[in-house]
């Protein structure tokens, strides 16, 4: 899985958000590292409803501008638990080699 | 209206602009909201700053998002566009039997790899990494890229990026279209080529591979019964003989002084001849897949014309250079190209055979049980 893609799953993973809150959610998670810009996270949305990993929520108005929001599916907080499994164990294996605390092999 | 009103509709002109470089469906469906989101991205980016430092960075902020637009457009158009060649019917027929239909699968994976070191091959680029290795002097890089040389050039990496792209009948075309190109460069005069067994042997392996690559379910299911470690096996193995394969002018160790000097008989292979040694260890990486007899056999076809090769090498060590008592069969089209054809021939009988009685097997079954 992409970093961008990781990152857009972890921001919905705590609810529903519109476009704008995604990008600054992901911003925020990646303390800044991130910045995807709206062609970027669209393609990326695209491809994940596309994927069954989110899907549309809820439509607003906002000072006249239409906001759709958002939400992970049951099967996109599979994946992106499975994601989270794979990089905990590698994460470990390179803490063990590195002699960090918290290594496992 | 205010000078950043003004500024704000200009800007979402000129994104509107760009979004219609997006399929329609997805314009419908986001360009609204998207237009919302870089309006806001842009409000979210105003500074205190001194005028032309604030200019600067909303000028690089707009083209970088302007840049981003056009990115997203064309990832998702091409994405579509490789959805559909993906979900195309075309050239849907597919080998019935179970057997034969797995054979050419495993051909489907193991021909195009073949084909692209067979192409690397003749243009002595894994001899040339090998050489600045082993520090050889006579393994040179003959980057000469005449007309004749140009459907190998193309069609090798070409098919082989197609197969990457699990476009298995778009890759099984450029593998024909290399043969044909093949036959057709070597048609013209002044090349002279396909009653060169070399040449036969590309254009019957890209034959193979186009045949495997349309008729058979393609690398996936090819993949799964080769195995992972058996297809790198199979990679690994043809790059270094590869590299190590050298043309008829070029020899293992020093150069020998005379013909018949011991170098001159062991090395001095022509360049596609330790290619087909490959195949032996594909044969050995097949032989744990219950298809293995009719991979060989498959194999087999581009391989026949390697006999004339061997039968000169035989010749020239055991009864001298030509014309000193030789008795060297000269190739020609037909000694080339008529037994890979009867085998292919003999192939497709023998499956008609065996389903007709297998056909008339049941239809004696049901006779009986009735």
């Amino acid at each position: 899985m992409q970093e961008p893609t990781f990152l857009i799953l972890t921001a919905l993973a705590a609810g529903a958000q519109h476009g704008y809150g995604i990008m600054s959610d992901v911003a925020r998670i990646s303390d800044g590292r991130v910045r995807l810009r709206a062609g970027t996270l669209y393609a990326a949305l695209d491809r994940l409803k596309a994927d069954g990993l989110v899907t549309g929520d809820k439509e607003e108005i906002v000072d006249g501008r239409l906001r759709r929001y958002y939400r992970i599916t049951d099967e996109g907080t599979a994946e992106l638990a499975a994601e989270v499994g794979r990089l905990r164990a590698n994460a470990a294996v390179a803490a063990s080699r590195l002699g960090l605390a918290g290594g496992t092999a | 209206m205010s000078v950043a009103a003004t500024r704000r509709s200009r800007m979402e002109k000129w994104y509107r602009r760009l979004l219609a470089l997006y399929p329609k469906d997805h314009r419908l469906e986001h360009a609204e909201e998207m237009v919302g989101v870089l309006l806001a991205a842009d409000g979210a980016a105003q500074v205190r700053a001194p005028k032309p430092v604030a200019w600067a960075l909303r000028f690089g902020q707009h083209t970088a998002d302007s840049a981003d637009l056009v990115g997203g457009a064309l990832r998702i158009r091409g994405r579509i566009a490789l959805n559909r060649l993906r979900r195309t019917h075309w050239l849907s027929w597919t080998v019935r039997d179970q057997r034969w239909s797995d054979a050419l699968a495993v051909v489907s994976v193991v021909a195009p790899l073949l084909l692209l070191v067979a192409a690397l091959t003749e243009f002595r680029i894994p001899q040339a990494v090998a050489s600045s290795i082993t520090g050889h002097p006579h393994w040179e890089l003959t980057a000469t890229l005449g007309l004749a040389d140009l459907p190998m050039a193309a069609g090798a990496p070409g098919v082989i990026i197609l197969v990457f792209l699990r476009l298995r009948r778009l890759a099984g075309l450029g593998a024909l279209a290399t043969a044909i190109g093949q036959v057709a460069a070597g048609a013209v005069p002044a090349f002279a080529g396909y009653a060169d067994p070399a040449v036969a042997f590309t254009v019957l392996l890209s034959g193979t591979a186009a045949v495997a690559l349309l008729l058979s379910p393609g690398p996936d299911r090819g993949l799964a019964l080769l195995t992972r470690s058996g297809t790198a096996l199979v990679g690994a193995a043809a790059l270094i003989l590869g590299g190590f394969s050298v043309g008829g002018d070029v020899w293992f160790g020093a150069q020998p002084t005379r013909s018949d000097d011991f170098g001159g008989k062991v090395a001095g292979l022509p360049a596609d001849l330790l290619i087909a040694a490959v195949l032996v260890g594909v044969a050995a990486a097949c032989l744990r897949a219950p298809v293995s007899r009719r991979v060989l056999v498959l194999l087999a076809i581009p391989v026949i014309p390697y006999a004339f090769l061997w039968q000169e090498k035989l010749a020239v060590d055991l009864f001298g250079p030509p014309g000193g008592g030789s008795a060297i069969i000269s190739s020609s089209i037909p000694l080339l190209y008529l037994p890979p054809l009867l085998l292919a021939s003999l192939v497709l009988f023998g499956t008609w055979f065996a389903r007709r009685r297998a056909g008339e097997r049941d239809r004696q079954v049901a006779s009986a049980t009735a």
